[in-house]
């Protein structure tokens, strides 16, 4: 055998090895019981979800043509719609210059770079190692998407689709920064011919967005009364502008997810083949100098391993420069402002007072303009997206603000010397995300409070708007004080789950069995608190409003109920402090 | 002053430190030496405040680190093997963080001679990404003398510093135990051990071999040989294995 041939079968020796060392190394962890509790969880929630379905009729068998959900004259329209997602994701692509980074591990590079392999074995080697990433994940979607039921067809030629779309995207941001490395490196293009080119590709961006922008009409709000109605708006907005040709390409790719049946999937199957060989042809003949590149990547994902099993599961690396704190630390006072201090230098910029002030005024200044009448439609969308990013602040807010312990568990050795009580870490660590998770809540509280139609809701009146808001926005810190308690008790109670499951590099079925363990504690313990709070409010606004009116009656019933979240927030707290004080995390996340 | 009684740590069936008994005394540096796993770090872990004991008392100038944490802890600084430091905090905000942890008043005229005192007064404005082993363990040290402290505890004080920064430890660890600080010093590097230390404390398998000034534990275990070495003497103490 050729000396290519013996270095290619050692190659996929390497892959097919590493695969199965690490699935070995998933079971084997499985004897931890965070892991196996995690496992049964996460395998119990795929069942029910998505598999539990496939023994059911018209499961999507080969050859068994099911009825779609979706009416069939909507199908065209859908197509174009996610050809026009396909166009957005490219156009964000190109947006973005970067070098050629192919994803090596550490071990890879030490061991790959130096052999006798050339550059284009070692793109055929990633290439091969993606496709086990792609394959996995195209069965994941086709499952989480209901096996694209709702379009009718069936589940392996919705995975199949599923494949030819994520390959060829893989294959074309590869091949993306390829091109933009030959145009950064200095020695390749010339300092003028990289301005000229950069200038080219954001200026055909533009021209093709702003095109679009102009031809695109902003729907109506006739065009939301029917499903039709808005049908027939998208079917000819999704023809203006330069549309009707950026879509054909990926319009070719995106077919065969969309084919009813068998001769439909293999006559859309020819052409989006072609455009996929047609990438593997760009990226495999390209020439160009990735190694530098895929050495500093690879460093960075070791260190962010290494931080997460540290005990930083956010594994992010610190800024590359010092950030001005967000207020001047006075050398005395209460030290659980210290903490605050800390950690919003901890945030992005954006996290500071002014910036919420700037938000709010934009809010305020916006909702005007938007009250004009024909701005409902707007206002509409504005509307719907304030409440429910409203409603996933202060649900998943608490998960997703880790500026608290958890960010900083691997210093807790260093907290616990710090003359203070265990309760006051906490209070100071839980102070960042408190009061970011506030001002959003405070933020979406005025917009609503500014867009509800009052017109179409003459029973809540603008007093009552304005008292309902205020009383949500007075419960709001402790309610978010209280979840917030949550994700940092399993910090100090179960160290090493909350390290696997805010580590975003961790994945497998037992880390998603885990977080879903988390986030239905999470739910059940809010759920349980809030509980006491809404009763005695209720009590007390039934109880007054009979001799004091509503008005004194809801001031109290917000009064009871602030003051119940921040009891057991409070309780939560004390709690909570004394375990921190006895807990060892070196011993915690002994393996 | 530090003062320990019946001191003891178990984790599950393994007893770490068993029954340790010692007192440091306000000018007197106290040096912990052992084999590995000796329970040397386990000891300063529990005398920092950072895990509690199974059993036993910690007196930090005269409170009690169980009963009045607060008090005996600002009286005390402890200074890890490994610089523990914020990721997002430059060199002046470290100080500016633990001098509102500690009360202490007008920090900046105090931080400003520390740092230069300790060589990184220039990397002042720099994330500890930016600075190398040594200077984040100097940039530790800065946080931690930054209250004065009484009672001083150092786990492994000189790994990464260069042989200039050695010296300039060793001889910032005197002058502040001569200004009345209580030091424990726990250190593979004998020699600067027999340096600094006025008392010497052999721990194996977590029980206390030996305790006593240096000259006496010297004479203890010398065999009589007057040139004989602290690692001589560690050597013969220890039986010269591993716990």
């Amino acid at each position: 055998m050729s000396p290519l041939g013996t270095m290619a079968r050692a190659l996929v020796y390497l892959r097919v090895t590493s695969f199965v060392g690490q699935v070995k190394s998933r079971l084997l962890r499985l004897k931890q019981p965070k892991y196996l509790a995690g496992a049964l969880v996460g395998a119990a929630w795929i069942w029910f979800t998505f598999l539990r379905r496939l023994n059911e009729p018209h499961a999507g068998r080969p050859g068994v043509r099911p009825s779609p959900e979706i009416p069939v004259d909507a199908l065209p329209v859908l197509l174009e719609a996610g050809a026009l997602a396909l166009v957005i994701i490219l156009i964000l692509n190109w947006a973005m210059p970067r070098r050629a980074a192919l994803t090596f591990s550490e071990a890879e590079i030490a061991f790959l770079f130096p052999a006798p392999v050339n550059r284009r074995m070692l793109v055929h080697y990633r290439l091969l190692g993606a496709q086990f990433g792609i394959v996995l994940t195209s069965l994941v979607f086709s499952l989480v998407f209901g096996r694209g039921q709702a379009f009718g067809g069936n589940v392996w030629f919705h995975t199949i689709g599923w494949w030819i779309v994520l390959a060829t995207l893989n294959l074309h941001f590869t091949g993306t920064s390829f091109v933009y490395s030959k145009l950064l490196n200095r020695s390749l293009t010339s300092q003028q011919g990289k301005v000229v080119a950069l200038a080219a590709i954001y200026g055909i961006i533009a021209v093709l967005v702003l095109w679009a922008v102009f031809d695109i009409r902003i729907p109506r709000p006739d065009d939301f009364q029917t499903g039709r109605a808005f049908q027939a708006y998208a079917a000819t907005q999704l023809h203006a502008g330069p549309l009707p040709w950026l879509l054909i390409i990926p319009r070719l790719l995106i077919a065969p997810y969309f084919a009813s049946g068998a001769p439909e999937f293999l006559f859309a199957l020819g052409p989006a083949v072609v455009v996929l060989a047609a990438h593997y042809f760009w990226v495999v003949h390209t020439e160009v100098s990735f190694e530098e590149a895929s050495l500093a990547k690879a460093e960075k994902r070791a260190e962010h391993v290494r931080r997460a099993q540290e005990g930083d599961w956010r594994g992010r690396l610190p800024h590359h420069s010092a950030q001005k704190p967000a207020f001047k630390l006075a050398s005395v006072g209460r030290p659980e402002i210290a903490f605050l201090w800390k950690n919003l230098l901890a945030t992005n910029s954006a996290f500071r007072p002014r910036v919420a002030i700037a938000v709010a005024a934009i809010v305020f200044i916006g909702s005007q303009w938007l009250l004009r009448p024909e701005m409902e439609a707007v206002r509409f969308v504005v509307l719907m997206f304030s409440g429910v990013l409203l409603a996933a602040t202060l649900l998943f807010g608490p998960l997703l603000a880790r500026q608290d312990l958890r960010s900083d568990l691997k210093n807790a050795d260093i907290l616990k010397t710090y003359p203070l009580r265990g309760w006051q870490v906490l209070l100071g660590e839980m102070l960042t995300p408190l009061a970011i998770l506030t001002v959003c809540v405070w933020i979406c509280l005025l917009a609503l409070f500014l867009l509800l139609p009052t017109e179409k809701l003459e029973w809540l009146a603008p007093s009552l708007r304005a008292a309902a808001a205020l009383g949500l926005a007075v419960v709001a810190p402790p309610f978010v004080a209280l979840q917030l308690l949550v994700p940092n008790a399993a910090a100090v109670i179960f160290p090493a789950w909350s390290v696997a499951t805010g580590n975003q590099s961790e994945r497998g079925i037992e880390v998603m069995g885990q977080r879903i363990i988390f986030m239905t504690g999470q739910l059940l313990i809010t759920a349980l608190a809030i509980i006491p709070a809404l009763i005695g409010a209720a009590l007390m606004f039934a109880l007054v409003q009979w001799f004091a009116g509503v008005l004194i009656a809801g001031v109290l019933a917000v009064a009871v109920m602030c003051g119940v979240l921040s009891a057991e927030a409070w309780i939560g707290l004390r709690w909570l402090g004394g375990r921190f004080e006895q807990f060892d995390l070196s011993s915690e996340l002994r393996p | 002053m530090i003062e320990i009684t019946n001191l003891s740590k178990a984790f599950g069936d393994f007893t770490a430190v068993r029954d340790l008994d010692f007192r440091v005394n306000a000018g007197e540096v106290l040096g912990l030496v052992g084999p590995n796993g000796a329970g040397k770090t386990t000891t300063l872990r529990m005398m920092a405040g950072i895990i509690p004991p199974t059993r036993g008392s910690i007196n930090i100038g005269g409170h009690d680190l169980a009963s009045e944490p607060i008090p005996a802890k600002r009286q005390l600084a402890f200074f890890p093997d490994e610089p523990r430091l914020f990721d997002y905090l430059t060199v002046r905000q470290h100080l500016a963080f633990v001098a509102r942890l500690y009360g202490v008043k007008d920090h900046e005229a105090l931080a400003q001679p520390l740092l230069e005192e300790l060589e990184i007064a220039d990397k002042a404005d720099k994330l500890p990404a930016e600075l190398s082993r040594g200077m984040k363990q100097k940039l530790a040290i800065a946080c931690g003398l930054l209250h004065a402290p009484s009672a001083m505890i150092f786990d492994e004080p000189l790994t990464g510093l260069d042989p200039l920064g050695i010296r300039r430890m060793k001889d910032s660890i005197l002058r502040r135990a001569r200004a009345g600080a209580a030091v424990v010093l726990s250190s593979h590097l004998l020699h600067l051990l027999e340096e600094v230390c006025s008392h010497v404390l052999i721990l194996k398998r977590g029980e206390r071999i030996a305790y006593n000034t240096m000259a006496a534990v010297h004479a203890q275990f010398s065999n009589g040989d007057p040139n004989a070495s602290l690692e001589d003497v560690f050597l013969r103490a220890t039986g010269g294995t591993e716990s």
